[in-house]
């Protein structure tokens, strides 16, 4: 199985020569499998760029499927969805996976993103392709072609995001986008189960192990965390993920080297461009 | 006066390599006049920069702020949430759009920080806000700055500015299509739909207001979204080239025209040739045309008001 980030970066997307290596667009994340089944994690700015590359393909022609799964509607994780192309090809089949937010529906929340006072899509049942939009409950499997994929709702602030374990080809891949634990060594018994044994840990890493006195209860994650859980739960590889805005990619740089004397698990910062083999 | 560009880009944000020299931000400028009044004009998500300048030069102290909105498409309202001076109590935050009523737009603008979207709701921020509409043709005065609002040809509506002060004058005309092909109304459109008499009458009255409006600017910052070849493909999106532009301030007494709202596909490369093709169409036109890039300030009226 192979993944590529389509974008790594947390809350804002940021331009510019000091964002140029790790890549500024927000959190998007593809994994194909052996086979040739695609899914997709999240509609950040990084999305944009990789309906434009499906373009080419079938579904420049109104016969391409995906699905793509949705941590949560925060807009870094969705500010892509009305500039991914291939929903304006009619024909194309994207279904939308996700939990219904607190007091909301996904429904629902997705219309007020496209209401006409925001964008001139309108609403949902503008987009040509149409949407089939699924909801789910966090704490169980989804059906999704060639892949299995297992959910759990793990603590954001004052809210919850989803988890995901995603498995095909013998090898596992656990996203843990937006999380804050009780304390940074303490993860949640659902986001234990879910990194247990994966090949790849993909985790929140928004703050420096420094700055994150000053941003606890924001419901992001110190770099310390992810190492933290990558360990404990036996993880081969972590990848730090949802970087901060405000960091360069030198500041990147500095942050992965300290990381990585803390930790006993292989690790590297996401950045957006090749694909990872797994 | 002055204006500094924050953000430069329409429809998203672009990070990467293709947009380093141009900028990928979207919509969001600073007019700044000599005695000290600052305007930011639309808050895409160049503002969360612009915020972080204002703040420094706030040292921590409260302060007032006018944001004036051309509309509130996500790319022209995305960076409020991130306007650092909203973050510091006391700071009073007012923002000017064009809807049918200020309750209207305190609930579009309380509606991006819905906890669906983002974690602190506009209640909580602690800034206070203020919601005003601007009615295209009425004028407003800051301090030394009067604004006149222009009514715009854009899905749902949209409105542009004039800023008049230290006796020059700059207009902000984004985002608007032309004034012939479509008359954009509050409704999807999926592609071109006829006019009607009356649709012609409204587009022509458009246009011959926005003329007058802009008649003997300094500087005019436009939207040219398109290519003339991309806009053939896209009239309805809501859009200009820069041909339209220079149709509406070629011998109207304008001295520049600034290029404005980059398509989000056109890489730095491409934005140099459009730069030097428009550079020289301009120049036969008798308008400077200058291109938008990020971060770029310009004086305006340096060097003398024309006409």
């Amino acid at each position: 199985v192979k993944l590529r980030f389509w974008g790594v970066r947390g809350s804002f997307a940021m331009c510019g020569p000091d964002f140029l290596r790790y890549g500024g667009n927000t959190t998007s994340i593809e994994v194909v499998s052996a086979a040739g089944a695609r899914l997709l994690v999240d509609l950040g700015t990084g999305a944009t760029e990789y309906g434009r590359q499906l373009m080419a393909g079938a579904f420049g022609h109104g016969q391409g499927r995906l699905p793509v799964l949705l941590s949560h509607t925060h807009l870094d994780h969705i500010q892509g969805l009305p500039f991914f192309t291939p929903f304006f090809i009619k024909g194309n089949r994207i279904r939308i996976l996700g939990a219904d937010p607190v007091g909301s529906s996904l429904e629902q929340t997705l219309q007020n993103q496209l209401a006409p006072h925001y964008s001139p899509l309108g609403g949902l049942e503008n987009l040509a392709a149409g949407v089939d939009l699924e909801v789910f409950v966090p704490g169980g499997e989804l059906t999704v072609d060639g892949f299995e994929v297992t959910t759990a709702a793990v603590p954001h602030g004052n809210m919850w995001t989803t988890g995901f374990r995603i498995k095909a080809d013998g090898k596992q891949v656990t996203i843990l986008s937006d999380v804050e634990y009780p304390e940074p060594d303490w993860p949640t018994p659902e986001a234990y189960a879910l990194a247990q044994g994966a090949d790849l840990l993909v985790h929140d890493a928004m703050h420096d192990d420094d700055a994150y006195a000053l941003a606890r209860g924001w419901g992001h994650s110190p770099v310390s965390a992810g190492v933290h859980l990558a360990e404990a739960a036996g993880c081969a590889r972590l990848a730090l993920f949802h970087h901060n805005p405000d960091a360069t990619d030198d500041a990147i740089d500095t942050l992965v080297a300290r990381a990585r004397d803390g930790s006993k698990v292989p690790l590297f910062a996401a950045a957006e461009g090749e694909y990872l083999d797994i | 006066m002055e204006i500094t560009f924050w953000g430069v880009r329409g429809s998203y944000p672009v990070p990467g390599r293709d947009t380093v020299r141009y900028g990928g931000q979207t919509s969001c400028v600073e007019v700044r006049t000599a005695g000290g009044q600052v305007l930011v004009i639309d808050a895409g998500t160049g503002l969360r920069a612009l915020g972080q300048k204002l703040a420094r030069e706030a040292r921590g102290v409260a302060g007032t702020h006018h944001i004036l909105l051309s509309h509130v498409h996500w790319d022209h309202i995305q960076g409020l949430p991130f306007f650092e001076p909203a973050y510091v109590p006391g700071t009073r935050i007012h923002v000017y759009a064009l809807l049918t009523a200020a309750d209207e737009l305190q609930q579009v603008i309380g509606g991006i920080t819905r906890h669906e979207f983002f974690p602190m709701p506009l209640s909580a921020v602690p800034a206070d806000f203020e919601f005003h509409e601007v009615e295209p043709g009425a004028a407003m005065t800051f301090a030394d700055a009067r604004v006149l609002p222009i009514a715009l040809n854009h899905p749902f509506g949209s409105v542009g500015y004039r800023v008049d002060a230290d006796g020059t004058s700059v207009a902000y005309v984004a985002d608007t299509a032309p004034f012939t092909e479509v008359l954009h109304k509050q409704h999807f459109l999926p592609g071109l739909e006829p006019l009607t008499d009356d649709d012609r009458g409204a587009l022509e009255a458009m246009q011959r207001e926005l003329v007058a409006a802009v008649h003997g600017c300094d500087t005019v910052v436009y939207d040219t979204h398109f290519l003339p070849e991309e806009y053939a493909r896209y009239p309805h999106y809501g859009h200009s080239t820069p041909e339209h532009a220079l149709d509406i301030v070629a011998g109207n007494g304008v001295r520049r025209l600034i290029l404005y709202h980059h398509a989000p596909s056109h890489t730095d490369d491409q934005m140099d040739e459009i730069a030097a093709r428009y550079k020289a169409l301009g120049a036969q036109r008798g308008v400077d045309v200058v291109t938008a890039c990020e971060g770029m300030m310009l004086i305006v009226g340096a060097r003398g008001v024309a006409a």
